[in-house]
């Protein structure tokens, strides 16, 4: 059910009870009528609380705080500073389920919740957001599919013109592991291991 | 409005297509506020018993009726039964019995889809390919995004997919199986690229615009491995003119996260079952990088 379908019903009955109104008696429905209205009488508060405390930019700056980003992202830090900018106040909570709350009511007093949603979305997507490798990587990975291809002796002749630290580079970049402890040749024999199952993993 | 057509693609089977198409769809619905349409193709149903009740799903598409099978039901058939607006279903069904996202819409599947593929082929070039083009052609504007769920193969009903979407999407489990997988898929799209793009007046382009990886798992070494060889793969085909240069691998990888296999019985999007969940926040964040990526910004 949605709330549209929830209107058509009440519409439905309503004008039914109307047309009928002058013939309808006895104990099964007058209980059962009084039971409706009691029923109505509490569903018309709830959403009249409801309609006065939130206006739908509010309720999605609720949802947004809920939302998966907001479990990830949303900082104390990041509301003091939400606040700040989009209300000019304080935030004075220093625990986050408290501090989202103070947020979501100062947000409502000032009528803010627009810039407040946007403030939210914009320091999601910037949190979100990887930035591209650089040609750095793509050269690195360029190179460790090359030496792939190598015969053992030219791979042997190349890996050792490159000095310790630019094969921890090439190594690292293309997804091999290493420690501290890892020596020179023990990393030379990962990365031809590594390389040349790329060569073969890959078309010519 | 401008629609965004996207088929979620892939021969494998298992690699998160639905998974994919379902949770960013839910995402850019309840999030994000986009209009959003998923269209299950797969006679498994996947998508659709995601996103409905198993007692929902099965009264809506009784008999194939109210389903995507229908519409090429009546291509086979000569028959125009299929409608739009008796089939569309509106937002999920959550615990309270109410309505939830209303901006997620579903085209469901039904299982008579199994038996399109010994059938449509009574049908030709290139009228067997415009099937899904020719039903959905004018609700289409009315969405955002529009998902094509896909089955695990490239028959008839994918290829109908891939002509109607603007970008396939190709979910990946970063392996080598996958890999050897996804060089055929590419070539396959391109030569599809080379053939109908050739004909005049034809503005369809298949191509492959992004790869998600999906069930990463960050213990060891190998899937980073793995992903590392699917990079250099994505700039191989680039270089050789197969994939096209604004081929993106789109991040984050999505995390193996159990609520997200268990949002599957309870028919909702991760994002309405369980939001705090590494799942749906991987999920969130690469809807935040896929909008970038689709130049669809609010
Ligand atoms: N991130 C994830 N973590 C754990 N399980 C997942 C995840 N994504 C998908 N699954 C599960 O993996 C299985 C395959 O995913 P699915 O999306 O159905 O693949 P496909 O549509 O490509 O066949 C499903 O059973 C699904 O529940
Ligand atoms: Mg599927």
């Amino acid at each position: 059910m949605n709330y549209q379908e929830l209107a058509s019903k009440l519409l439905h009955t309503a004008e039914r009870v109307q047309k009928h109104a002058h013939k309808l008696e006895g104990d099964t429905i007058n209980k059962s009528a009084v039971r409706l209205a009691a029923d109505v009488d509490r569903f018309e508060e709830i959403l009249s609380g409801f309609l006065a405390s939130r206006k739908s930019g509010e309720l999605f700056l609720e949802t947004l705080l809920r939302s998966p980003a907001a479990k990830k992202y949303v900082t104390l830090e990041l509301l003091r500073k939400a606040l700040r900018e989009t209300c000019s106040k304080r935030l004075k909570s220093e625990e986050l389920g408290g501090a989202k709350r103070e947020f979501i009511e100062a947000v409502h007093a000032s009528e803010r919740a627009e810039p407040a949603v946007k403030y939210l979305k914009h320091a999601f997507a910037e949190a979100a957001y990887v930035p591209p490798a650089g040609k750095d990587k793509a050269a690195l990975q360029h190179e460790f599919l090359q030496l792939g291809r190598l015969s053992d002796e030219d791979y042997a002749t190349t890996i050792a013109k490159r000095t310790f630290g630019e094969l921890r580079r090439l190594a690292g970049t293309n997804g091999i592991r290493f420690t501290d402890k890892t020596t020179k040749p023990h990393l030379i024999k990962s990365i031809r291991r590594y390389a040349r199952r790329l060569a073969a993993n890959l078309p010519t | 409005m401008s629609t965004k057509v996207l088929a979620f693609i892939n021969f494998k089977g298992g690699v998160g297509k639905t998974a994919c198409a379902v949770n960013i769809a839910a995402t850019l619905a309840k999030l994000h506020e986009k209009k959003v349409l998923v269209v299950d193709l797969d006679p498994q149903s996947n998508s659709s018993l995601w996103l409905m009740r198993p007692d929902q799903w099965r009264e809506h598409v009784a008999k194939g009726r109210r389903s995507t099978f229908e519409i090429f039901d009546d291509a086979i058939q000569g028959k125009e039964r299929f409608n739009f607006a008796e089939s569309v279903v509106k937002g999920v069904v959550t615990w309270t019995g109410f309505v939830e996202v209303p901006q997620l819409h579903l085209l469901p599947a039904s299982v008579e889809l199994l038996k399109v593929e010994d059938r449509i082929h009574e049908l030709r070039a290139p009228t067997v390919y415009r099937i899904l083009e020719r039903a959905l052609k004018d609700h289409l504007g009315a969405y955002d995004y529009v998902f094509f769920d896909c089955p695990p193969n490239l028959y008839s009903t994918t290829k109908n997919a891939i002509f109607l979407s603007d970008s396939c999407i190709v979910p990946y489990i970063p392996d080598y199986l996958s890999l050897s997988g996804f060089q055929v898929l590419a070539e396959y799209i391109a030569e599809l690229r080379g053939k109908y793009t050739d004909s005049a007046g034809d503005r369809r382009h298949p191509n492959v615009g992004g790869v998600i990886v999906s069930h990463y798992r960050q213990t060891g070494n190998v899937f980073r491995l793995a992903i590392n060889e699917l990079e250099i793969m994505l700039a191989e085909l680039r270089t050789h003119g197969i994939l096209e240069t604004n081929v993106s691998l789109l991040q984050p990888f999505i995390r193996h996260c159990v609520r997200v296999a268990e949002s599957t019985s309870e028919h909702l999007p991760v994002v309405l079952y369980a939001p705090g969940c590494i799942g749906a926040q991987d999920y969130s964040d690469l809807t935040q990088n896929f909008l970038t990526h689709f130049h669809h910004k609010r």
